[in-house]
């Protein structure tokens, strides 16, 4: 396995530091995974999960400290997807836990935000981005929104670049305003954790790099720490301080970008872009 | 003025009138998320597999007002079946539909052919069809008992409904118990239509679901003003429609219907614009 020796000795990291000066610091120190003193946000421990008698993810460990940007990578069926909806709380393990701050996922929601693949919401339905973020501060779609919740809606999408989307149909918006929407909703209740879902499904090549940017930026400044599953591998080697790799289920690599894209893991890598490429909308 | 107070002083016409507008709002209000969902062929499905309950209650020995007690369960029931079917496969909502729609319209005809000789005859064109002006007093309270528990119910439930029909999975991530939420819905749609099957007919019924949402939906910015706008053309066509066939003297559930329709094609002009 890939990086499975953990490095060297983890070293105490300042704590000034940024998302990408502490993976610079990982990089100079040979520091593969994170320290593991480190309060964590997400601990993922031995997680095993079965689909109608059929194994999706197997005994996978990993976890992730407070302000980890860290891509969930992998080709089709690797169960990433079936993962992430463990993280969510929408499937229980049948092995091995799940913590979120210590927390069972189902108990820790409001400290989740989540982007999901676009192609999960109802096109037809006639909703507006400032509904929309209030539903995730409510946890229920709103009938009215109160002049607090909308001025709350409008300064958590002026931070994404969105402001003026603010009462426009959701419907008629494009994939990169789309998803900056949804980004603003999964920030508007403060979360300590982001889930983002193939953020950039959808969206024009010109937006992706920007998109992505956009994301990372808000992690580095707000010290949050988010997963990001992607096939996007120009984001894994800008935007990961480090890279949890599944295939089949397995964890096959976590460590520091540069060390598992120079590895073999490169290749299925690529074979999992091409695969994106074909079935766009698929894991 | 006196065009509406003339019909409304038959008593028969005042029960046509409040069973009218109680299903038409009840349907509304149901009919956005139903039609929100994709699912407008569900009231048609249901409706018809109403008719398999009625016709198991004249089989067992009921008359046709009290079958409504056996066509209620049998109808959730059916729903509930459309609603598994649905969640456990990857069949779309109208397949599933079909499969029961059609199994329960068979075995109605099967049981009203297995009823003995000497049964009382059984009017199948006023199932079909409905009355809305032979209303009895009791049909009246089984409506208006029916369409008020589903109405607080759907109401109360509203955001969550609409928060699972706008995106299942997010909705779930909130914490919106989205399966539980969706047999209720299925089982409320049930319901309704059985009470609006004795007023309309099994083949008009879908109309108060579909036509009053839609129209709704083509003028409603939001989900809310889409649910009032519905609530208002469904209550509309039954008011309109009853008075007209009473003074045009045509038959009054088709009239109701027509009316609806008027407003779905108002509300589309206007949307165009």
């Amino acid at each position: 396995m890939i990086g499975d020796d953990g490095g060297e000795p983890a070293a105490a990291t300042p704590a000034w530091a940024t998302s990408i000066e502490r993976r610079d610091h990982a990089r100079r120190l040979k520091q593969t995974r994170p320290d593991p003193a480190a309060p964590r946000v997400l601990d993922v421990d031995h997680v095993t999960i079965e689909l109608r008698g059929k194994t999706i993810v197997d005994d996978v460990s990993f976890f992730i400290p407070r302000g980890e940007f860290v891509c969930l990578c992998g080709p089709n069926g690797a169960g990433k997807s079936t993962l992430l909806k463990a993280v969510l709380g929408l499937l229980e393990p049948a092995r091995g836990t799940i913590r979120i701050h210590g927390e069972a996922p189902a108990r820790a929601r409001h400290k989740v935000g989540y982007v999901p693949q676009r192609k999960g919401y109802n096109r037809d339905f006639p909703a507006r981005p400032v509904e929309l973020i209030t539903a995730a501060l409510r946890g229920r779609w709103p009938g009215h929104v109160t002049p607090e919740e909308r001025e709350r809606a409008r300064a958590v999408l002026t931070r994404v670049g969105g402001a003026r989307l603010l009462d426009q149909p959701l419907a008629g918006l494009s994939g990169g305003e789309t998803q900056r929407v949804f980004l603003a909703r999964a920030l508007v209740t403060d979360p300590t954790l982001v889930i983002l879902d193939e953020p950039t499904a959808g969206v024009d090549v010109a937006g992706r790099a920007e998109l992505l940017e956009l994301m990372a930026e808000i992690s580095r400044s707000d010290e949050l720490a988010a997963i990001l599953v992607t096939h996007n591998l120009a984001a894994v080697a800008q935007t990961a301080e480090r890279i949890v790799y599944l295939e089949g289920g397995r964890l096959i690599g976590w460590g520091l970008p540069d060390e598992l894209l120079g590895q073999k893991s490169l290749t299925a890598l690529a074979f999992a872009a091409a695969d994106h490429a074909r079935a766009p909308d698929e894991e | 003025m006196e065009l509406f107070t003339e019909p409304l002083s038959f008593a028969f016409m005042q029960r046509a009138l409040y069973a009218g507008l109680a299903v038409a709002v009840v349907c509304a209000v149901i009919g956005v998320f139903v039609v929100q969902r994709g699912r407008a062929f569900l009231g048609d499905g249901l409706a018809h597999a109403c008719f398999g309950g009625i016709a198991l209650g004249l089989y067992l020995g009921t008359d046709v007002e009290d079958a409504v007690w056996l066509a209620i369960p049998f109808t959730i029931a059916i729903a509930l079946g459309i609603g598994f079917v649905l969640r456990s496969s990857h069949l779309r909502g109208d397949v599933a539909t079909g499969v029961f729609f059609s199994f329960s319209f068979a075995l109605g005809v099967l049981f009203l052919g297995l009823r003995s000789a000497s049964a009382r005859p059984v009017n199948v064109e006023s199932l079909l069809f409905g009355s809305i002006l032979s209303v009895s007093p009791q049909v009246l309270d089984v409506v208006l008992i029916v369409s008020a528990v589903a109405l607080i119910v759907t109401l109360l439930l509203w955001s969550r409904l609409a928060y699972a029909i706008f995106d299942p999975e997010l909705a779930a991530v909130s914490g919106v118990p989205v399966a539980a939420l969706e047999y209720l819905l299925l089982a409320q749609t049930a319901a309704v239509i059985v009470v609006a099957v004795k007023t309309v007919g099994v083949v008009l019924v879908s109309s108060f679901i579909v036509i009053p949402a839609a129209a709704g939906r083509l003028l409603g910015a939001t989900l809310a003003r889409a649910t009032v706008l519905a609530v208002v053309f469904g209550a509309a066509g039954v008011a309109v429609g009853l008075v007209a066939s009473y003074h045009l003297d045509v038959p009054t559930g088709a009239t109701i219907i027509l009316t609806q329709c008027a407003c779905f094609a108002v509300a589309f002009a206007v949307g165009r614009h």
